[in-house]
């Protein structure tokens, strides 16, 4: 069953006289239970999904296009409606997780939130957040609370993190880059927690990630963005290990294990995307007919991808 | 603890210098201060007067000794509490005149600096919610006027206005609480649109932080967000500029004090100037100096208080 | 884009980049409409103090009691004051009066702190520690009563104006050029004309004032608001300029006197007043943003 369908999803900021397409037309389904992981380079779009599950984006943002949450559609729902499913039914994890915590108060506090106006006694509710902590490896969790942020380490910020989003047991976890910039590490750690987390708890959880070791470690399914478009999607395996779009096959060309070849050439201008197939002036394989028409996702060897050579073949 | 003490030096070495300066600056006034003595005293005497009434009073007052000697003399006097020298005007200490004057300097600035930060908060918050719509630009282009219109001016068209045309409070006078609405609010001006400018900015900038993002995506009501998250943040730097604009204040104070008959310490520092009262000059600019350094002490204080990266860095 | 080209502004300086980048610079202000307003307004400002004795109608200082306390009208567009001089012609002579001497004190407030901060950043050590010491203390405490309290001791006047002022101002250009020149003074330019053995002054001169000076460009423009403000005031107060002089401050004193039955005479010296101080804090304000978008707006002192 599906707990969440995307469809159509367009996002554009507006940027001078134009507007920058961050995600184009983006559509895929969650199923109940599946670890599902977005990849792609920094600027795909990617983390601009995430945040437009929770209608996290800035006020200047266009959003079109349909998200239905077991049932219900996400983009029409009041905003006291939409409070209820924030932390509660989804949870995000935020990037950054310096960032995503409040210098100024305390850690206990941040954590305790949470569980406010939700019908739960906080003294429980903190009492299982404490407890969560401790699951998640986080040593002396009552010491934390009466600490600040910035007297946690990276790791440490992150564990909190995960302990919040995880204290309702949400039906979706979202998780936006969990590893990016943690020291290698604090990284096995992380990696170690998604694969407790998933195993564990049993979440269905939509992890957005560059991370290429840590998809392969948690991920059943995967969808690759390219220039705000889904440019391939299929099992974690399949994608991972016979990659069939140019793109993917780059990127994963493109890890350290795999020979670290990088991708030549840029991501195209947002703002004026090309005409034909967006990767095509850094695609190997690129045939005249990918410069003239946009080629559209279809259906291919039971996954779904975004590229004309495959039919051509 | 050591941060204190060195604080508390340097305010009190600020507090000498400026003393100091006083102190050497008017004593280079142009004209004997015994014959300015002499003609605070016996009004209509000043072209008759003798040899030696001005010995009389030079030796009276100790004025033949070097300034130095006289300086030294004033600090002692001033360290042990003897007071800090007797008016030539009113032949009063120095210490009874400020005492009778500062409530009312006191209640003026404090009154304003309320209504400026009160105000100054709350619009600058609403302007930065309101971002670019039309009651923000309205707000902005008030801001602009409001720091570059002069007090004095405003006070006049003040009075002009509410004393003079619509006749609901007196044009000038101290005691009632209706006697404190236009100074203040004339005064409160310039600070209020510089503290609106900057809660503004610093909201706004707040407001874009992930911690922000991560506390909606908690679930947390909007009013919670700002008034838990967003706004102890982003007070800092209003903090600051409230110290800075204390001085603007008590700069302000000496004019609007004029204006409206106000009997606080910026008048006795303007009457005293233009009379050459030295001494009573020097007990205002010491009383002044020092209520914007405690101010500031105190600033610095609330702005420790409320960054625990401060406290704990 | 805007951070583009203020990063080259602040990587690369801004008075030498300035031939380079300053189409660029231009085109940018231009782009603003508020500052393309009060650059206009400016322009326009400073043609008005600088023909003020041709555009006045009247001798600014021509007494005519039979006329005094007069209305806005045909004859005297603003009015007449309280001996009778027109407040136009007035108003229009102030506005030199007051244009002149704001960019006097800036002047030498900008050169003394220049100087001043060159030596405490560069040179450090016990120099740097005496002088911030006494930018501390000068910043420490409100500069108007200062200023005032100067001003008692050496009688009204344009000149005394300007040094009280100026003693007043000079710190914080000191304080800002001694930021700057401690974060150039690491730059590698800088060390390799240390290296290649250049005498100190040259150093300054041509490699560290040059790429200093934009942020107290920035300062100086806002300032010269601030300083107009204080003029005003002190004239006000009656200790700024001798009471003949056309100052929009000392008008104002004047004119608060016939508040109930000439109310002009308070508004308009307010209105220029307001209006000069309204352009430069806009330009100031678009200045800074142009050259780094990410300072953090809204700090005016």
């Amino acid at each position: 069953m599906n707990l969440l369908e995307i469809r159509e999803l367009s996002v554009e900021f507006p940027a001078g006289e134009g507007s920058v397409k961050a995600v184009s037309r983006v559509s895929f389904d969650i199923r109940e239970g599946e670890t599902f992981g977005i990849i792609g380079e920094s600027g795909s779009g990617k983390s601009v999904v995430g945040l437009a599950l929770l209608r996290l984006l800035p006020a200047n943002a266009r959003v079109s296009g349909n998200i239905c949450f077991a049932g219900k559609e996400l983009f029409f729902l009041k905003p006291s409606e939409l409070r209820k499913i924030r932390g509660k039914r989804i949870s995000l994890m935020p990037q950054n997780p310096a960032g995503a915590l409040n210098p100024a108060l305390k850690n206990g506090l941040q954590i305790g939130e949470v569980f406010e106006r939700r019908g739960i006694e906080k003294k429980e509710g903190m009492k299982k957040a404490l407890g969560l902590m401790k699951k998640l490896f986080l040593q002396d969790p009552e010491k934390l609370c009466g600490l600040y942020p910035n007297q946690l380490s990276g790791g440490m910020r992150q564990r909190l993190i995960a302990a919040m989003s995880l204290s309702f047991e949400p039906e979706l976890l979202i998780a936006d880059e969990p590893t990016k910039g943690l020291d290698p590490e604090a990284r096995a750690g992380a990696v170690e927690l998604f694969t407790k987390i998933k195993n564990e708890y049993g979440k269905t959880m939509l992890l957005i990630t560059h991370d290429l070791d840590l998809a392969h470690e948690v991920c059943d399914r995967i969808a690759v963005m390219y220039a705000g478009e889904i440019v391939e999607l299929d099992e974690a395996s399949k994608i991972l290990h016979s990659p069939g779009h140019p793109y993917t096959k780059g990127l994963i060309r493109a890890h350290p294990r795999n020979g670290l070849v990088p991708l030549s050439g840029q991501s195209p201008s947002r703002i004026k995307l090309p005409e034909g197939c967006f990767f095509h002036e850094r695609c190997r394989h690129a045939a005249v007919e990918c410069s003239r028409r946009h080629p559209e996702i279809q259906n291919h060897k039971g996954g779904r991808i975004r590229c004309h050579l495959q039919f051509l073949q | 603890m050591r941060y204190f003490l060195k604080r508390f030096g340097f305010m009190a070495l600020t507090v000498f210098a400026v003393c100091a300066l006083t102190f050497f600056l008017m004593n280079a006034i142009p004209g004997g201060t015994a014959e300015l003595i002499l003609k605070h005293t016996f009004v209509g005497l000043e072209e008759s007067a003798t040899e030696e009434q001005l010995n009389q009073i030079s030796s009276r007052y100790n004025l033949d000794d070097p300034l130095y000697i006289q300086f030294f003399r004033w600090v002692k006097a001033a360290v042990t509490g003897e007071g800090i020298g007797t008016s030539y005007v009113f032949r009063k200490p120095v210490l009874y005149l400020l005492a009778l004057r500062l409530p009312a300097t006191i209640q003026l600035a404090g009154a304003s600096m309320a209504i400026a930060v009160l105000a100054g908060v709350s619009l600058g918050i609403y302007s930065a919610l309101r971002e670019n719509r039309i009651s923000d630009h309205i707000l902005r282009v008030a801001t602009l006027f409001g720091v570059s219109m002069p007090c004095f001016w405003v006070a006049l068209l003040l009075i002009l206005v509410f004393s003079l045309k619509l006749k609901l409070v007196p044009v000038a006078g101290y005691g009632s609480l209706e006697n404190l609405f236009l100074p203040a609010a004339a005064l409160s001006l310039h600070s209020m649109a510089a503290v609106m400018r900057v809660t503004r900015t610093s909201m706004l900038e707040t407001l874009g932080q992930e911690y922000i993002r991560f506390a909606k995506a908690k679930g947390l009501p909007l009013r919670k967000i700002i008034s838990r998250h967003a706004l102890k943040n982003a007070m800092l730097p209003v903090v600051t500029v409230i110290g800075f604009q204390m001085g603007n204040l008590l700069g302000g104070t000496i004019v609007i004090e004029k204006i409206f008959a106000w009997p606080g310490i910026g008048s006795l520092l303007v009457d005293s100037i233009s009379a050459r009262d030295l001494p009573v000059v020097q007990g205002c600019v010491l009383a002044i100096v020092s209520m914007f350094l405690l101010v500031n002490f105190l600033v610095d204080m609330l702005y420790t208080h409320l960054d625990p990266r401060i406290r704990y860095g | 884009m805007d951070n583009v080209f203020a990063d080259r502004f602040r990587r690369e300086g801004f008075l030498p980049q300035l031939g380079e980048y300053g189409g660029e610079f231009a085109k940018r202000v231009f782009q603003r409409k508020d500052m393309l307003f009060a650059l206009a307004a400016l322009v326009l400002f400073a043609g008005v103090a600088l023909f003020a004795p041709l555009l006045s109608p009247y001798d600014p200082n021509a007494i005519d009691l039979k006329n005094k306390n007069l209305g806005p009208s045909e004859g005297h567009l603003l009015g007449t004051d309280y001996l009778g001089r027109d407040l136009l012609s007035r108003i229009l002579i102030g506005a030199r009066i007051s244009l002149s001497i704001a960019f006097g004190v800036v002047l030498i407030s900008l050169l003394v702190g220049i100087a001043a901060g060159c030596a405490a950043g560069y040179y450090g050590g016990l120099v740097d520690e005496c002088i911030s010491r006494v930018i501390d203390i000068f910043l420490s405490f409100p500069g108007v009563i200062f200023a005032l309290t100067i001003m008692g001791v050496l009688g009204s006047g344009i000149f005394n104006l300007m040094l009280a002022l100026s003693v007043v101002q000079w710190a914080r250009y000191a304080r800002l050029m001694r930021g700057q020149v401690l974060s150039l003074k690491k730059q590698e330019f800088v060390l390799s004309a240390v290296t290649s053995g250049a005498g100190d002054f040259h150093i300054i001169r041509r490699h560290i004032v040059p790429n200093a000076i934009a942020p107290l460009l920035v300062l100086a423009t806002i300032d010269l608001g601030h300083v107009i403000l204080s003029i005003a005031t002190l004239s006000f107060l009656g200790i700024g300029l001798p009471a003949d002089v056309p100052e929009w401050g000392a008008m104002l004193s004047a004119g608060k006197e016939f508040m109930r039955t000439a109310p002009h005479q308070t508004i308009f010296p307010g209105l220029a007043i307001t209006f000069v101080v309204v352009i430069f804090s806009i330009l100031g304000d678009g200045i800074r943003d142009i050259l780094d978008p990410h300072h953090e707006g809204g700090e005016m002192y």
